[in-house]
């Protein structure tokens, strides 16, 4: 009888694993999926994409969409430029942030503020394919005919209270990145999808200067 | 004359320091100043907060919900939320404040403030209405707090909100251009600290 439950039990949660992300299932062994994905990620000198950003709010039934520019330089430069509907910038480059809103400049260092420290490492670890051996997550990768699903859950205290888990969508022909989804524990999400992409394309330094 | 000169500094200090109790007691319509209460179906903002040498953006929505309580979400631009605050009348609720924000002092004063800007809790008992010039002051005690909404003397126009003791005020705010019961900007400053929030509407920034 006990075994019956237990195997009951059991098929119930691959039920539920399965179900979890509706066309994707788990993969049992990732690390296949890691190897190559680090391998392409390595490979990765530059990208220069649009994105659009999904901010879905439960209390609201219209999602805010913004759409901008962004590149990204190795080892850690990135530098992302909201378009519409209103004006930001901000780069990122080594340990320091810059952002350009509509009325100021400034200038932080990551390491002065935890909240950007932290923001600056999760977007160089999603875009540069280190995410997955980043301490702060545990990691479980979904697979559907066309894409990998890299589900991110936060292991210590304070990125839990941000971040019930961040989604990295793979690309299955090359292993590049297409979207990034933050889910947050109040159910709240954020979504960055990032189109016409080009990979290893000439970037100047200035684009990520912060003078 | 040494001496007199201080005792008119003095005064001219106690006049400033207690604006309010310069003001004389009016008859006028107490009930005009609804007609001035923002309908926030939905509306996002561009939001500039200048807080102790400190400058942060971000977008701030404000909506109200099928109940007719008032949601208010700030977030950064990368979509990061700082807080989710819930106004129905008296009752409000912080469904959600990020750490290094959620301390007593800053969630009363962000209440406090956008309390004086919905209008969604005037306490009509209490109420009365001051004068000065051509300007009415509808005031709003709230136990120690009073909100006033100052208009021009027809009650035709709001010229500003401030909030403070029965003495003098510690915020005052503004809220202009009015779209269909929203205004298109919010401005809230403090006299006591450096402290402003400065709101822009945003149009067409929504997708189904």
């Amino acid at each position: 009888m006990r075994r019956r439950v237990l195997l009951m039990a059991l098929l119930l949660a691959g039920c539920f694993v399965q179900a979890q992300y509706a066309g994707y299932k788990l993969l049992p062994d990732a690390n296949d999926f890691k190897t190559k994905f680090t391998a392409a990620s390595q490979k990765t000198t530059t990208i220069k994409s649009d994105f659009v950003q999904e901010k879905e709010l439960t209390m609201l039934s219209e999602k805010i969409v913004s759409k901008g520019k962004f590149w990204f330089k190795k080892e850690n430069a990135v530098r992302m430029e909201y378009t519409q509907p209103f004006q930001y910038l901000m780069i990122i480059n080594g340990g320091k942030i810059y952002i350009k809103d509509s009325q100021k400049e400034n200038r932080i260092s990551a390491k002065s503020n935890k909240l950007f420290e932290q923001i600056n490492k999760i977007m160089m670890d999603c875009v540069n394919g280190s995410a997955l051996s980043n301490a702060d997550f545990t990691a479980r990768v979904f697979e559907s005919g066309d894409a990998y699903l890299a589900e991110l859950s936060p292991v210590n205290k304070n990125l839990k209270t941000l971040f019930k888990n961040i989604n990295l969508i793979v690309n299955k022909k090359d292993y590049a990145v297409t979207r990034i989804e933050m889910h947050e524990p109040s159910g709240d999400n954020t979504t960055i999808n990032y189109i016409n992409r080009e990979m290893n394309v000439s970037l100047s330094d200035a684009l990520f200067a912060i003078n | 004359m040494r001496y007199l000169l201080s005792i008119s500094c003095l005064l001219w200090l106690f006049s400033c320091s207690a604006p309010y109790k310069k003001l004389q007691k009016s008859k006028d319509d107490m009930s005009c100043v609804q007609s001035f209460r923002p309908v926030f179906s939905a509306a996002l903002y561009n939001t500039q907060v200048n807080v102790v040498g400190k400058h942060l953006s971000g977008l701030l929505i404000i909506k109200t919900m099928p109940d007719n309580s008032i949601r208010i979400v700030f977030s950064n631009e990368a979509g990061f939320k700082f807080f989710d605050f819930g106004f129905a009348g008296k009752n409000f609720t912080v469904y959600y404040i990020y750490k290094d924000m959620n301390k007593k002092p800053v969630i009363k004063t962000l209440r406090k403030d956008f309390q004086l800007v919905l209008m969604n809790n005037l306490d009509v008992k209490g109420a009365y209405i001051l004068k000065k010039d051509s300007l009415r002051y509808y005031t709003f005690p709230d136990g120690k707090d009073h909100y006033y909404y100052i208009t021009d003397s027809s009650c035709r126009s709001m010229v500003r909100m401030e909030r403070g003791s029965n003495k003098k005020p510690v915020m005052t705010a503004i809220a202009q251009n009015f779209n269909q019961g929203i205004p298109d900007t919010i401005g809230i400053t403090h006299t006591n600290f450096n402290f402003e929030i400065g709101l822009k509407r945003i149009y067409n920034y929504a997708e189904k």
